[in-house]
This record gives C-alpha cells, sequence and structure tokens, in this order.
C-alpha cells in the first residue's frame, strides 16, 4: 500500500459561495476587533469587507501585502485565540470564518492568476536571510518588496522550515506552499538551499561576502532529551527527526516501523498530535499519548486533542516516562513508566504531576516519539556576536529584532522559543523594516 | 379562534377562487402537467400560460433568463426574454379541457394575446369554448419579438381599450386586463381597460430592466449568441414598486374593479400588503422559479394562523385595510418628533450605527472605544432610523416620540466667521397656512 496517500494534501478549503455566505453574515465593524487581535498585523475587516462589496483583487491584495504568507497562516493559524476569539458576530451567532476566508481569497488569487506583487527597482544592497521558515520568509519578502537583493540560506533541500518540515503535509502541502513561495521567487529572492550557516564563523563570512545586514531565523531543532542517559535507543524518534521524515516522504522506511506495531508518542502539545495522527495514518496497531498531566492541562488545542481521540489514539495521562528497555540488539521495546497524580499549582500556574511512589509500569511499545518540546540547535554558536538568554534562545530588540551594531537581527523561534506562525511572520517584517531603514542610511 | 375555521376563499370578478394564491402566466403554468402539480400543491387557480393564435411562430431565445443576485442572496430579481406560448394552440386547448375536468373546483384563467382584433377574438373564443373561467388580456409582456404586441399595446391606451372591447363581445366569462408597470400613471390604462369592459385588473407584469452586463464581453444578460436585450425583470426586488401600482389603482375612485396583485411575493406577508392595499387575488412565477410550488403551503399556513391571531375569520375583509392609512406627504403631523432611543444592554460593539450615523445622519452618536458602545447624544438624533436599519439585534434600536417642548440641534455650521464673506438675501417669506 501507499503511505504517502494519507501525506499527500490537506483538506480543502471553503469555496467563493462560502466565503461570500460568511462575508454576508460579518457586521463589518467600526474599528474591528478582528483586525486588531492579530500579532501579524492582518486586518480581516478590511479584506472581508472588500469581499462584501465584490472588490475581491482588492481583498487579496489587502491580505498579501501585508503578509507574504497570508496563505499559510489562513491554513495554519489558530484563529480560535486570535482574530475569531473578538468576532462581534460571537454575539449573533457564532464568529466568523476568518481564518478559511483568508486562505479562500489567497487560492482564489492563484486561480485566476492574480499577482500581487510588482517587482520594486533594484537597490544595490544584498541581505541576507539564514533560516527559511515563515520569519525568514516574511523578512525577505517585505526586503524584495523595497528592492533589496535577498538571499535565503536554507538547511535542507527546499525552502519552509518549519512549515515545510515540521508539520504534517494533511495539515500543510507542499502545492499550496509552492504556490505561496512564487511570489518570493517573483520578487527576485534567491534561495540557496542545502546551505547552513554555522554560527558566528558563518554569519561573519556573510558580512564579508558583502551582504550588509543579516536576519537570523533559524528556528528550533534541537530537542531535549526527556531521559538522562545514552541516546540513540534503536525506535525512538525525536518529534522533529520524525516529522522530516515524514516530509522526506520516507513512507518506507517508517512504515516498516510503525505498520502493525505499537507506538507511544510522549507530549502533550501541537507537535505530540500530529505525531499520533501521524503514527496512526501510517498504519499504526497501537497509538499510546503519553502525558504526564491531564487531559484538561494538555497545550494541543482541544479539537487536535479530541481528533485524535475520535482516531483512537489511547491517551495515558497522568503517567511520567522514566526509562526505555530495550532489546538485546538496542532496540526499544518497552517504555517504563510511573504514574503521576496532580498536587498545588506550579510556576506554569498549572497543577504540578508528582510521581506516585511504587506505581512504575512497564507498556509494551515498538516505536516511541518524544515530543517535549523543542530548543535552539547547540551545535550551533551565535556568540558573542549574538548575545543568548539562559535557554539558549537569541535577544534581540523587540523593536527592530537587532542583535548587533553590526546589523545582525534575529525573529521567530530562535528569539521567542516556540511561537505561532503569525508571531514569526511579525518579527520578519519587524527587522525588515529596520533593515531597510538602516540601510537607507548607508 | 383556530386557523381551522379561518376562510381563505375569494370571488373575483364573479368567479369563486378556494384561496387567493394563483400561478401567473409564466413557464411554471405552462402544461396541464404542471398546473396539475401545483394544485396538489396548494394553489387556489392558475393563469394558464399566454395562448395566441399560432399564425405567429413563438420562438424561444436561448438562453432565456438571468437572475440578480445580492451578496450570498440568491435571486433577488430576475431577468427574462421568455415569450408567450410556444405550444400549438390546440395541444394547450386540450391541457385546458384536462384541467377542467380533472380540477373542477381550481379555476382556470386564460392568458390570451392577440397580434389584430380578429386574432384576440379568435384566441379569446376558443379558451373560452375550452373550459377557461376567465381570460386575463396580456397587454404588458416587456419584451415580445413580434412588434405591436406586448406592453407596446398596454402603452398605447386606445389600442388597450379597443382590444378589450373586440374580446368582450365574443366571451361571456370575465375579462381581466394585464397592466405593464412601464408606464408614468397605471391608473389611466386601467381606466381605458375598464371603459372597453374589463371585470378586473391584474398588475403587474415585469419592468423593463437591465439586470447583468458581462464583464469580459460588455454584452447584457441573457447573453443571447453576443446580445443582450432589455426585458422584463421581476421578483422581490421590485415587490415595493408593484405594491404602489396596486395601491394607486385601488385608491382610484373610477376604477372600481377587482384586483388581482403580481410582484415579488413569496411569503405570506407579501401576500397580506398585496391585501392590505387592495388586491384580492394575488398571482406569483419568480418566488416558484427559485423555491418551487411548496410556497404555497407556507403562504397559506402563515397567512391563516396571522388572521387566528388578529381575530380574522374571512380573508376578504382583509381586502384594502391599509388603504385609509396611506396618504400624501402633506398629511404628516409635522408638530411630533421622535428619535432613536438605545438599549445599550444587548449591544454587542459591532458599531455599524456609528458609521452610518457619521457619515450619512447627524453625527448623533459618539463612540466608547473600549467599551466598543455607541453613546447617542439625544438633540442631535434626526430619527432617520438609518442606524436601526444596519443594527444586528433585534429591538436594540426603536423610535421614541419626544415631548412636544423637545428641541433637536440643528446641524452646526463648519465656521460662522464665513458669514462676512456670505452673499446672500433672505428670500421673501411666505406663508405656507394660507
Amino acid at each position: 500500500m501507499s503511505y504517502a496517500e494519507h501525506f499527500q494534501e490537506m483538506e480543502k478549503g471553503i469555496g467563493l459561495a462560502h466565503a461570500i455566505a460568511e462575508a454576508d453574515r460579518c457586521l463589518l465593524c467600526y474599528d474591528a476587533p478582528c483586525s486588531k487581535a492579530c500579532p501579524a498585523e492582518t486586518d480581516p475587516g478590511a479584506f472581508i469587507r472588500k469581499l462584501r462589496l465584490r472588490n475581491i483583487t482588492g481583498a487579496i491584495r489587502t491580505i498579501k501585502d501585508n503578509n507574504i504568507l497570508g496563505g499559510a497562516c489562513g491554513v495554519l493559524c489558530p484563529t480560535s485565540k486570535l482574530c475569531e476569539k473578538e468576532c462581534s458576530a460571537t454575539g449573533i451567532s457564532r464568529p466568523i470564518e476568518i481564518g478559511q476566508i483568508q486562505r479562500f481569497l489567497v487560492e482564489y488569487g492563484w486561480q485566476i492568476g492574480f499577482k500581487v506583487f510588482e517587482r520594486a527597482k533594484e537597490r544595490k544592497e544584498k541581505v541576507a536571510v539564514v533560516g527559511s521558515g515563515p520569519a525568514g520568509l516574511s523578512c525577505a519578502g517585505e526586503l524584495a518588496k523595497q528592492g533589496y537583493q535577498v538571499t535565503v540560506f536554507a538547511e535542507r533541500s527546499e525552502p519552509g522550515g518549519v512549515i515545510r518540515y515540521g508539520v504534517p503535509a494533511y495539515r500543510f502541502d507542499k502545492k499550496f506552499f509552492k504556490n505561496e513561495l512564487q511570489d518570493l521567487y517573483d520578487l527576485g529572492v534567491e534561495f540557496q538551499c542545502n546551505t547552513k550557516i554555522e554560527g558566528k564563523a558563518g554569519v561573519e563570512k556573510l558580512l564579508n561576502d558583502g551582504y550588509k545586514a543579516v536576519f537570523l531565523s533559524p528556528g528550533l531543532w534541537g530537542t531535549q532529551p526527556l531521559i538522562p542517559g545514552p541516546q540513540n535507543i534503536q525506535g525512538v524518534f525525536t518529534s522533529a527527526d520524525f516529522l522530516v521524515a515524514l516530509r522526506e516522504e520516507r513512507y518506507e522506511e517508517l512504515g516498516k516501523q510503525i505498520k502493525g506495531k505499537r507506538v507511544a508518542v510522549i507530549g502533550g502539545g501541537s507537535v505530540a498530535m500530529d505525531c499520533v495522527e501521524s503514527a496512526s495514518k501510517l498504519g499504526a496497531k497501537d497509538v499510546y499519548l503519553v502525558y504526564r498531566r491531564s487531559f484538561a492541562q494538555m497545550p494541543a488545542e482541544e479539537d487536535e486533542r479530541l481528533e485524535v481521540l475520535r482516531l483512537g489514539v489511547h491517551f495515558l495521562v497522568l503517567n511520567q516516562p522514566v526509562d526505555y528497555l530495550t532489546e538485546s540488539s538496542g532496540k526499544v521495546n518497552a517504555l517504563k513508566l510511573i504514574r503521576t497524580q496532580l498536587a498545588e499549582p506550579d510556576a506554569s500556574s498549572r497543577r504540578k504531576p508528582v510521581e506516585i511512589k511504587g506505581s512504575e509500569w512497564e507498556l509494551d511499545v515498538d516505536f516511541v516519539v518524544e515530543a517535549v518540546g523543542q530548543k535552539p540547535d547547540e551545535a550551533v554558536d551565535w556568540s558573542p556576536a549574538v548575545k543568548l538568554d539562559k535557554k539558549g534562545l537569541i535577544v534581540a530588540d523587540p523593536e527592530s529584532g537587532q542583535v548587533s551594531s553590526k546589523l545582525i537581527f534575529a525573529g521567530g523561534d530562535i528569539v521567542r522559543g516556540p511561537a505561532l506562525v503569525v508571531e514569526a511572520v511579525q518579527d520578519g517584517k519587524v527587522a525588515a523594516r529596520a533593515i531597510a531603514k538602516a540601510l537607507s542610511k548607508t | 379562534m383556530t386557523a381551522k375555521n379561518i376562510d381563505l376563499s375569494v370571488d373575483f370578478a364573479g368567479v369563486k377562487f378556494k384561496n387567493p394564491f394563483l400561478l401567473s402566466s409564466s413557464p411554471v403554468s405552462n402544461s396541464a402537467e404542471m398546473v396539475a402539480q401545483s394544485f396538489e400543491a396548494g394553489w387556489g387557480g392558475v393563469v394558464f400560460k399566454t395562448l395566441a393564435s399560432g399564425r405567429w411562430p413563438i420562438v424561444h431565445p436561448s438562453p432565456r433568463m438571468n437572475p440578480y443576485h445580492y451578496g450570498s442572496t440568491k435571486m433577488m430579481g430576475l431577468q427574462n426574454v421568455e415569450q408567450i406560448s410556444d405550444r400549438p394552440l390546440k395541444d394547450n386547448l386540450l391541457d385546458l379541457l384536462y384541467l377542467k375536468k380533472n380540477y373542477p373546483d381550481h379555476p382556470i384563467v386564460a392568458s390570451v394575446m392577440g397580434f389584430s382584433t380578429e386574432d384576440w377574438q379568435y384566441v379569446a373564443k376558443a379558451a373560452e369554448d375550452n373550459g377557461a373561467d376567465m381570460l386575463e388580456l396580456n397587454f404588458s409582456c416587456p419584451h415580445m419579438t413580434i412588434e405591436g404586441s406586448g406592453h407596446k399595446v398596454g402603452q398605447a391606451f386606445p389600442l388597450l381599450e379597443g382590444f378589450t372591447e373586440a374580446v368582450k363581445k365574443v366571451v361571456k366569462i370575465p375579462v381581466m386586463a394585464k397592466m405593464t408597470p412601464n408606464i408614468t400613471d397605471i391608473t389611466e390604462p386601467a381606466m381605458f381597460a375598464k371603459k372597453g369592459g374589463a371585470d378586473a385588473i391584474s398588475a403587474v407584469n415585469t419592468f423593463r430592466g437591465i439586470s447583468e452586463i458581462g464583464r469580459d464581453d460588455w454584452i447584457p444578460k441573457p447573453n443571447i449568441f453576443g446580445v443582450g436585450a432589455e426585458s422584463g425583470y421581476s421578483g422581490p426586488a421590485v415587490k415595493p414598486v408593484a405594491l404602489h401600482f396596486i395601491a394607486d389603482m385601488a385608491k382610484c375612485k373610477g376604477l372600481g374593479l377587482p384586483l388581482s396583485g403580481i410582484g415579488g411575493i413569496e411569503t405570506w406577508v407579501d401576500v397580506l400588503e398585496y391585501l392590505l392595499v387592495g388586491a384580492t387575488t394575488i398571482q406569483v412565477t419568480t418566488g416558484i422559479i427559485h423555491y418551487g410550488y411548496r410556497i404555497v403551503e407556507d403562504m397559506a399556513e402563515g397567512l391563516r394562523d396571522y388572521m387566528a391571531s388578529k381575530g380574522i375569520n374571512e380573508v376578504t375583509d382583509l381586502i384594502g385595510k391599509a388603504l385609509p392609512n396611506l396618504k400624501e406627504t402633506d398629511h404628516f403631523d409635522l408638530e411630533r418628533q421622535g428619535r432613536a432611543e438605545y438599549n445599550y444592554d444587548i449591544c454587542i460593539g459591532c458599531g455599524q450605527c456609528y458609521i452610518v450615523c457619521n457619515d450619512a445622519a447627524g453625527q448623533a452618536l459618539e463612540w466608547e472605544a473600549e467599551k466598543r458602545r455607541p453613546k447617542l447624544i439625544e438633540d442631535k438624533c434626526l430619527s432617520c432610523m438609518v442606524c436601526s436599519f444596519v443594527c444586528p439585534v433585534p429591538g436594540l434600536i426603536t423610535f421614541k416620540e419626544m415631548p412636544k417642548q423637545w428641541q433637536r440641534n440643528e446641524t452646526a455650521v463648519m465656521d460662522p466667521s464665513l458669514e462676512k464673506e456670505l452673499k446672500y438675501e433672505r428670500f421673501e417669506e411666505v406663508d405656507l397656512k394660507t
């Protein structure tokens, strides 16, 4: 069978009639609250009004001019926590489907061949963007719109970073992304793929090579070891490695280890949900979601949690992984767990899980994915060119993203820690504005 | 009173209908098969699609209709270049006989059209001889492809009178004249029809209109192989205008003929309004094109329940009941004034009222940004009530009459200092009361 079938395309978005019906329902608020709720300055109040008044190309322009990844955000943004949460129509019935309208408009633009961007008069200054995730692409797009010569350095074989390699294709597929990337190519952005910029030395080389400014947005690809001690147990993946393997379409390799087998995913966030869903789609016999706190405390969105429950995933909440048990060959064959109970709230103001003495038990498993949070890649040392905080994140000026007087800027997860795509987009825009301002002075 | 005792039957120009709901002469009444279905659904009668003598071939343009959508609302209006019946006269007459035989309690009004006096008389007689209980003379089709027919007759009043008279000479059944709205004062042609002997008036046929123009080819729609034409426009969009034509005829002292109301009817509320301005029966096409014959169930049930709630037994007791309240604008009592009244407790904070009051009214609203609430400056309110039209919360904004001594603030002048540059002399005072 073809595993690939499950991982090719995401669900279709809404069509024109649905979008118009939603625009009809919109109350077209004064000082629209949705427009004030977006971290990336998206203006649904304006683009929905434009759709309502049959100015569809204008609506597309409103989205894309502000956010060159407007389509990606329409698909991936947790709108129920942002724009849709503020929607006045909730007072009548339910919020307007803003994310869906946004996605529709961007896709409609592709369908009718409407191009928002025109290439600006070229400027002589070159800018390097390190990392091709949402922050990097947003920064690159903003600068290219102003005529700067931008090169994006991508570590893997295709650009996109976390939205290309860290999200399963059924949530954000290649076809959609390719259309969105086209705007960056059309603006003259250059991509150097399979190119890793190695820390401080790499950045200095870029500056020596004539790049007048550098934007660092490598994302978070390192992982927290869950259990101290020797790593590299066969059959134990980090979520990043697992999802990258999927996005590199290594279905045969993964399928062999997962189909008909028992899989445990450790963690309670959105990434953990992506991992259990992917394991299910790969044909695992049993998928366990192991989480040390309670169901209600999981950081993943409620609908994501319910969706994987419906898939038949077994939720093992209030269980803390303690150790891996392996066969003589070194392959994992069980996960040692200890049961927990909730005590007083901890620093995160959630009730803290406390281990129940003597409650250790063993869960037989064939494959484990650790989805317990990501951190900066320790192999890459940006210092002393840039300052790092205790977690290894880059310290940047929140107003400009600047990290060094040498016109080095940074944004996205490497500055914020794990954050939303829209937040990364905003970091890219903010830094691009600051870079343009600095370069126009020189 | 329960809705069961309600009597919806009407006597219309001497013909008894079990309810006032009729199919109008159009694609929805094209054949006996269709009309039979409509009777099963509950329609009280039919105006059968216009018959002609058959001496001139009738060919339909293709395509023949185009909708006027409003946002996601489908078919606010409908434009058509539909012609009169393209079936052989004989087939139509056979269908009339079938209906008469199988649905004897459902009156058949045959719509007829001629192209000369003899032609009119020939078709009229044929319809009467084959079961028609009444005739409707089609003086009003706004897009006939044959010159000297349709609304061209309806606009040439003596011609209309002559054809009515000619038909009346050859038939015994009641004759109704169907008016075009594409005139200035509908009472004029109605009076000519009366002079010609018409027993009733139906109004209105479709309005000449242009529903849409192709944005790529600039060809008005329906696009008949590269050509568009001004043609008949109908549907809910025209209802307010059509209603006024009925009211005008109902109020016309010399006319005194029963009226059949047509134009944009879909619901029992539409029916009620037509009855209240003087219609005895109503006719529907566009509503059926949109929803099917089934809408009659909701018209009948809704009207019955409404009448029960008002303690009205006979539907005929509703006819013309709004007319005494319909006057010329010089009858208004301008001494009495009011303003909008806001119930802020149920406000959801969309602020549309604030936008329209600022841009289209008296700038009588302030906006409390933090709370996201409007605040009415009462003495600036013009009482235009547009804020209430855009407000999504029913009952939030209402009209409130103010005491006699209440004064509205006049709209402020931007820069009174410009008075020294003003070239103006007050016009001689006129005493309006004398």
